[in-house]
């Protein structure tokens, strides 16, 4: 599904480069939950965001989907975002002018659905989560971890074929966290969406299948967890 | 979606309600004052437009050197009255012709009598001949356009009139009775027709159309002239290039062969660069181009000018606060656009949002425009409104167009700034892109304050040069001194004269609010000198209260003074001899020579606008070489109850002419006339200048609130870095007050520019001072400062821990 190959990514300062990402090259299969795992400024998110096309790497192709999307243009890049790809961000990253519902639809108008199938689809996340009570609050009006299953009911709601997920538990007590990971995981293992998360936590990162740890830009180790 | 950002863009509006208000109050008073300009306009664009026949009426103008305010050959108005039958019969593709009376500046109203009942005074009644409906097509409501004028002593009247005199009801065949001037015994016209009033201003306009017959024939002696106005009415589908040429040709020729029987050389129609020309000017291009005047639209350019400006800083305001508010909606921006949103569509929404607080500000602006109507009219002398505007439509058509330009203006920049964001370093919580606005934001508030400070100097000018015209010494008494409307009458002269209290009783032909100037040419040591002559009676110049510089002024005492003698003014003196007192000089009279003696010299005395300067002048009692006379009777009163004493001389008048309403002004409402148009213009601008310095700093207001939000983290850290609350208020003014005097720096030349255009159009003025200049700089600085520091002080008391935890 991801084809990663020989991605680096730089800043050049004053003509020198930092590098941030060197040589990676992986692949990710449909179906699989990766988290990536590393250091604070290893460049996970660099990596995540190359993956979500947020940026460009500088060098290296990047195919998605069988096709190559190293640099895409726009209209093309929303058409991924709108069919394929759902974010989740560590701040949760919600629209603090709409309601919860309004947050979970928002996508959907994007993506044209039609209005029943729209309600219909809302209505599933809101019950699957168990936010409808919820469902007419401003994301100020709830906690983190309510807020966080807003974020991924929301990436859920154009039905993604991929979920990325920067730190999602990063702002979140342990408990709620390990509500958000049950989720991820059942969601992976039920609905056969592929998720790559960032996480800091070892445990968190047990509720994938695969690991990759990143150290100063390189892919120093990719296992496999083991059930 | 739509909806759903129609619900967003409201929450947003309520959750910043007093950026919000401030936002759209701003733009709601650019607009009215916009649109309020935009009914002038229109008002002023629909002269002559009552009826689509109109297109086919041209006003007839005839090149001549009567009436002009300098002597000189000019296209005017008037024309000679046998112009009239020239073109009707001369001239193919005329099929009407009329001739009727100017609007006369000087005389306001005929007294109109019904049976015994008292005369009451109706302006604009004009005198004209059968075919006045057949040039101008009025929709008669009694009567009807082929019989109405047909008889002479007839007239039709205005539905308003007929309102005024009789009421409502049939009116037709009923007499009034109307005398044009005090001796007047008056004449019986019988009532024709009433035509409607139309919807639109007319430049010929009337109350009345009265037929006396005086405008069916010309002077039956060739060398004798009348003068009036002309119109015409052509067959549809006239080329107005064509009909010119053929009105020249006729013209041409008429002169040609009348020359001989005016005792003329036709040559001499093209002495001295002098030339021959009719033209027929379109009726729809005539109110914007009359002669001796700046037509509306050059009058109206400041007013145009200040209004847009007035829009402007509204819209600064608004483009302002909404990429300075872009901060808090970058995450917004960064989500959607990872949820899939095109970029246009984002561009749609904050349109959207633009165009709902644009909308809200035109609602505002409509409401508020009703409440000003009414002062506006009164202040602009005319009759506007908004709903019942004949124009309603097309009103609405361009509030549309006005409503989408500044949704554009205001939202677009904004809008593009914002759907500009990148998502990935928004959503990594790294907003330095937002900083991007920056630049054109300043430059925007520094363009604010150039119009400000401007408007402050400009205000401080005008105050400065309206106080010194005040008190400027007019050269004559004005308090005490009233002008009836009359030609000068010895008996009733001498029955004012006699009632105590009244000093003297004179008549000029030169006195402030009504001076009428014959130029002259004398021949003084060899000299020829061209000066403005006035005709007085003896006592005029005492009346006046003149100031004597040297010699006497006229009087009884000396015989001489109704034989040859003449004072002369300043000006005129410095024009012919240091010292003229007892000089004589000529002036050349058909085949003799006349001679006049100076027997002394008064002061210049004002009795124009102060944009004029007084005319080199002689005053003279005698008839010799000729005399003028015009509508003033002065009388000056000497004592306190003057309200009484009008009481009687209006007793005293009535005696006299029972059918003739007497009307007089006193020379200090004369005077404040004078500065009237003047004064309207200053307090139009003072007005402007306070709304638009409080835009500017609600504006800025609103901005800096940002801008301390926006640093709040760093204000903390400096806080708890030791940073003292006024070194915070400090920091948070440093950057507004750069932007101030920058504007500051740019206006003086600006505001130089303009002020001095301004000041030159007045002859007597105040050499531009300094000051104003300073003191435009220190008031927009402190106001600055303050309005800033409202904002710095309230982001520096607060307690640091709670920024830095929230962050
Ligand atoms: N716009 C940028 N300019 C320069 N350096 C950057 C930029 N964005 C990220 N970096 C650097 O890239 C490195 C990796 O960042 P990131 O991927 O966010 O690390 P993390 O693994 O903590 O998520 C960091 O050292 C950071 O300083
Ligand atoms: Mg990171």
């Amino acid at each position: 599904m991801i084809q990663l190959t020989n991605i680096e990514k730089y800043y050049a300062n004053k003509g020198v480069k930092n590098y941030v990402l060197r040589l990676v090259t992986t692949t990710i299969n449909q179906g699989e939950f990766v988290s990536i795992m590393g250091p604070s400024g290893a460049g996970k998110s660099t990596l995540l965001n190359i993956i979500g096309m947020l940026e460009e790497p500088t060098y290296g192709t990047y195919n998605f989907l069988g096709e190559d999307v190293t640099s895409l243009n726009e209209r093309k890049r929303i058409e991924l975002y709108r069919n394929h790809i759902g974010f989740v961000f560590q701040a949760y990253h919600l629209i603090d002018e709409m309601t919860v519902y309004e947050n979970i639809e928002a996508p959907l108008l994007y993506k044209k659905v039609g209005s029943s199938e729209r309600a219909s689809r809302i209505a599933d996340l809101l019950d699957r989560f168990n936010i409808v009570a919820k469902k007419d609050l401003f994301p100020n009006q709830l906690s983190g971890g309510q807020q966080q299953l807003v974020g991924i009911a929301r990436a859920l709601a154009a039905q993604p074929s991929i979920i990325l997920a920067d730190e999602p538990t990063g702002n979140l007590q342990s408990a709620q966290a390990e509500e958000i990971m049950a989720l991820f995981k059942k969601l992976n293992q039920e609905d056969g969406i592929t998720i790559i998360q960032v996480t800091h936590s070892e445990k968190n990162a047990q509720y994938g299948n695969r690991i990759l740890h990143i150290a100063d830009g390189i892919v120093k180790e990719d296992v496999a967890v083991i059930a | 979606m739509f909806k759903l950002n129609l619900k967003i863009a409201l929450r947003n509006l309520f959750k910043n309600k007093i950026y919000a208000a401030i936002n759209i109050g701003g733009l709601a008073i650019g607009l009215t004052a916009f649109v309020l300009m935009l009914l002038y306009i229109n008002h002023e664009e629909s002269y002559d437009t009552w009826d689509s026949a109109l297109k086919n009426v041209y006003q007839i103008r005839e090149r001549h050197s009567f009436f002009t305010p300098d002597n000189k050959e000019h296209l005017q108005e008037s024309n000679e009255s046998r112009v009239g039958s020239l073109i009707r019969h001369k001239v193919p593709q005329v099929i009407a012709v009329t001739k009727v009376d100017p609007d006369w500046d000087f005389r306001t109203g005929y007294s109109v009598r019904v049976g015994n009942a008292d005369p009451i005074t109706v302006n604009r009644m004009k005198d004209s001949d059968s075919s006045f409906f057949h040039v101008f097509k009025y929709r008669f409501l009694q009567g009807s356009e082929s019989n109405a004028l047909i008889a002479p002593k007839s007239v039709v009247l205005k539905q308003s009139l007929a309102k005024k005199i009789f009421g409502e009801g049939n009116v037709l065949g009923k007499v009034i009775k109307v005398a044009v001037w005090q001796g007047d015994k008056g004449m019986d016209l019988t009532v024709t027709g009433v035509v409607e009033d139309p919807q639109t201003p007319e430049t010929a306009g009337f109350t009345a159309i009265m037929r006396t017959g005086n405008k069916d024939k010309d002077p039956v002696n060739p060398t004798n002239n009348n003068y009036c106005q002309v119109y015409a009415r052509v067959n549809e589908g006239t080329d107005p290039e064509l009909l010119n040429q053929t009105l020249k040709r006729v013209y041409t020729d008429y002169k040609k062969s009348t020359a001989p029987l005016k005792k003329i050389e036709y040559k001499s129609y093209f002495a001295d660069g002098k030339y021959l020309q009719l033209k027929a000017i379109p009726l729809a291009e005539v109110h914007g181009n009359r002669p001796f005047e700046l037509s509306w639209l050059e009058k109206l350019k400041p007013v145009i000018a200040i209004c847009v400006f007035l829009l402007l800083v509204s819209i600064i305001n608004f483009v302002n606060m909404a990429t300075a508010q872009s901060v808090q909606r970058a995450k917004e921006v960064g989500v959607k656009k990872v949820m899939g949103a095109y970029k246009q569509q984002l561009i749609a929404q904050f349109l959207l949002e633009c165009a709902l607080q644009s909308i809200v500000a035109l609602f505002l602006s409509v409401i508020l425009i009703e409440v000003l109507l009414p002062s506006f009219n009164t202040q602009f002398h005319v009759d506007l409104s908004f709903w019942h505007n004949p124009h309603l439509f097309n009103m609405l058509l361009q509030l549309f167009g006005l409503f989408t330009l500044v949704t554009l203006l205001a939202g677009f920049y904004p809008a593009w700034i914002l759907s500009n964001y990148d998502p990935a370093s928004v959503l990594k919580g790294n907003y330095s892109g937002s900083l991007k606005g920056i630049i054109l934001r300043n430059v925007l508030v520094v363009f604010q304050f150039i119009i400000s400070v401007t408007f402050i100097i400009a205000i401080s000018v005008m105050h400065l040069q309206t106080s010194y015209l005040n008190n400027k010494d007019l050269g004559f008494e004005r308090s005490n001194l009233i002008n009836i409307r009359a030609g000068y009458d010895q008996d009733l002269a001498d029955k004012i004269k006699r009632i105590p209290g009244v000093q003297y009783v004179a008549t000029t032909t030169q006195v402030m609010g009504n001076a009428f100037n014959v130029p002259e040419e004398i021949q003084y040591n060899g000299n020829k000198i061209s000066l403005n002559t006035v005709t007085i009676s003896m006592d005029a110049l005492s009346a006046l209260g003149v100031k004597l510089l040297k010699g006497r002024v006229f009087s009884r005492e000396y015989k001489q003074d109704t034989i040859n003698t003449v004072v002369l003014n300043e000006a005129a003196a410095k024009l012919i001899d240091k010292n003229p007192v007892g000089k004589s000089y000529k002036i050349a009279d058909e085949h003799k020579m006349l001679n006049f003696q100076i027997i002394g010299v008064i002061k210049d005395y004002h009795n124009e606008g102060f944009d004029k300067e007084v005319l080199p002048t002689l005053y003279k009692v005698t008839t010799l070489g000729g005399t003028s006379s015009t509508n003033n009777l002065i009388v000056r009163l000497n004592s306190d109850k003057n309200a009484a004493i009008i009481e009687k001389i209006k007793a005293e008048w009535k005696h006299n002419y029972p059918d003739f309403l007497m009307e007089y002004t006193t020379l200090d409402s004369a005077f404040d006339k004078v500065l009237e148009n003047n004064k309207r213009f200053i307090s139009m601008i003072v007005l402007f200048s306070i709304v638009s310095v409080s835009l500017s700093l609600l504006g800025l207001f609103a901005l800096s609130t940002f801008v301390a939000k926006r640093r709040t983290k760093e204000i903390a850290m400096r806080k708890i870095l030791g940073a003292s609350n006024i070194q915070i208020v400090g920091l948070l003014n440093k950057t507004f007050l750069v932007l101030v005097i920058i504007a500051n720096l740019i206006s003086w030349p600006v505001a130089y520019i303009v002020v001095k255009k301004w000041l030159n159009g007045f002859a007597y003025r105040i050499d531009l001072p300094l000051y104003p200049f300073f003191l435009a700089t220190v008031v927009s600085i402190i106001i600055a400062v303050l309005t800033v520091s409202i904002q710095a002080r309230r982001a520096a008391l607060a307690n640091p821990v709670k920024a830095l935890k929230y962050e």
